[in-house]
């Protein structure tokens, strides 16, 4: 066992909601809780730094978009394109956004690539390409941003994942899989940076407004939303809300996974 | 720059079991900076009367209602007192409960009474509390109960008998309160913390152990910032859900610092 230094005590801050002088990035921003995530955060006070997974016209001018929309809350900012199933794309990516900004505090993985079909239709090919997505890439921004985190002794890596990481849906085998691997990450990063002052957590949000493939299509909307106690979708600000929560916690939440699904899984 | 105003509970009512001291004491404060007023209840009034001091010298208001929350006529005139105070109740945070007496004894030593007080003070009062209040925020619409449980509430512990069986009971309670009084408006969350020391000497035998893994334990003050944002809009497409805020111990397993390593390729 390695040894480890006493960590001292987080000084309570005046405002506990406040992000003032920390830097955001994240990664996926062009999908619906990346950018609420982004706006949250800004409007929270952080700079944030957006990123689009792939280099389609589309989702660059979508991140482009998110990155006005916190040029318009006064907060910097700066929009990139990463691949993230490849380590030097994502290491390059992240140097660029830490020095834009002066640094790098707050890591959110928003990053999403929703594939549903039976498991006899899925392809080898099919599933290394979910898994890279969906599970790879937030390994590979995770640890960019940590190798720029621990020598200043703080960080929050927030993983947004699907309700699907726990509870099950026909069609979805390896995109739940790969969501379930992201919050078996989210435990063993949260002890392998312990003493490093990061923070690692998840959030498990529940089918949502406007998202694809599940949440986008007005019969399976209102049959969703009937189920839930709160007889709607969630709604991506509130996901964004709850990234704003842990990015501001004072370090004792780590490892912990958060569901945002309006009590979708607290029932039977 | 202000909180964003999701974050804040301006107006709102606050009541607020186990007030006089530790958590529930530093959560008061912290509902009080957030702009909510409270309505504090324990056994003891001088205690309740002293965070209702430090709540009025940050600028907030707070009353102090003795009670017995293990016993319903007195929960349900602590709930009169605080509804002809304030005329409402926005927020229940049931707080209140510890260790009993017992606990730590070998089961077999374990006395009918010493179960059926340690139920009743972790468990029984918590419901007492959420049914004397939801009444009134069903008939608004609109509501917040906010449970405390406890890491002892989703594993066990040696010789510890009634307080992790009634924390599991919290947690699943929590569920069926948030399921049942969801679609009335009412969210319901728990909170389980981890090891808080009372005083600053216990704090310090924590520091640099290997049994929390961030390497210390919790302040008091770091509970304000999450039942704050658990009561707030910011936390609307929360519910049913149990939030462990324990420095990442239940994200782990074996002591801190276990950090294996396997070659890709053993020689076999």
């Amino acid at each position: 066992m390695s040894e480890f230094v006493p960590t001292p005590n987080p000084q309570q801050p005046p405002d506990p909601f406040l992000l003032k002088g920390r830097v955001a990035l994240v990664v996926g921003a062009g999908d619906p809780l990346g950018r609420a995530a982004a706006v949250a955060l800004a409007e929270a006070g952080a700079d944030v730094a957006v990123a689009s997974l792939r280099a389609g016209p589309q989702e660059v001018m979508r991140v482009n978009s998110v990155a006005n929309e916190i040029w318009s809350l006064g907060r910097g900012n700066t929009a990139l394109t990463l691949d993230a199933t490849n380590g030097n794309s994502v290491d390059a990516a992240i140097a660029r956004a830490a020095s834009e900004l002066g640094g790098l505090d707050i890591l959110v993985n928003a990053a999403d690539l929703p594939v549903a079909a039976p498991l006899d239709e899925l392809t080898p090919e099919d599933w290394h390409a979910i898994l890279d997505a969906n599970l790879l890439g937030p390994a590979l921004t995770a640890r960019a941003a940590a190798r720029l985190m621990k020598p200043n002794g703080f960080g929050r890596v927030i993983n947004l994942v699907s309700v699907l990481a726990a509870r099950g849906v026909a069609n979805t085998s390896a995109y739940a899989a790969a969501h379930a691997g992201v919050l078996a990450m989210t435990r063993s990063l949260s002890q392998e940076w312990a003493r490093s002052g990061i923070t690692v957590n998840a959030l498990q949000v529940g089918v949502y407004e406007g998202q694809h493939g599940f949440g986008d299509d007005p019969e399976t909307v209102s049959r969703v939303a009937r189920m839930l106690p709160a007889k709607e979708l969630v709604k991506p600000g509130d996901v964004g809300s709850a990234v704003v929560a842990l990015a501001a916690d004072s370090g004792f939440i780590t490892g912990e996974t958060i569901a945002v699904d309006g009590a979708a899984t607290a029932r039977v | 720059m202000a909180t964003p105003d999701r974050f804040r509970l301006d107006g709102q009512v606050v009541l607020l079991t186990g007030a006089g001291r530790g958590l529930g004491r530093a959560m008061a404060l912290a509902y009080a900076d957030a702009g909510a007023r409270i309505a504090g209840a324990a056994r003891t009034l001088a205690q309740l009367e002293e965070t209702a001091e430090l709540v009025a010298e940050r600028g907030g208001e707070a009353i102090s209602i003795s009670t017995d929350v293990a016993d319903s006529d007195a929960v349900e005139a602590m709930v009169d007192r605080a509804m002809s105070h304030f005329g409402r109740i926005d927020v229940l945070v049931n707080n209140a409960g510890g260790g009993a007496d017992g606990d730590g004894s070998p089961l077999e030593q374990l006395t009918d009474e010493q179960w059926r007080w340690g139920i009743d003070m972790n468990l029984t009062s918590q419901m007492l509390c959420a049914r004397a209040v939801l009444p009134q925020m069903t008939e608004r619409g609109s509501g917040v109960i906010i449970n405390v449980a406890s890491g002892f509430g989703l594993r066990g512990g040696r010789d510890n008998w009634m307080y992790v069986s009634a924390k599991a009971g919290v947690v699943n309670f929590t569920r069926s309160l948030a399921v049942t009084y969801g679609p009335m408006g009412v969210r319901t969350n728990c909170i389980a913390p981890g090891i808080f020391p009372h005083t600053p000497q216990a704090l310090e035998r924590w520091r640099g152990g290997r049994y929390i893994p961030v390497g210390r334990a919790g302040l008091a003050w770091e509970m304000g910032p999450l039942a704050v944002f658990l009561s707030s809009d910011a936390a609307a497409g929360i519910s049913g859900e149990t939030i462990a805020q324990d420095g990442g111990g239940l994200a782990a397993i074996g002591p801190t610092g276990w950090a294996p390593r396997i070659r890709l390729t053993e020689p076999s």
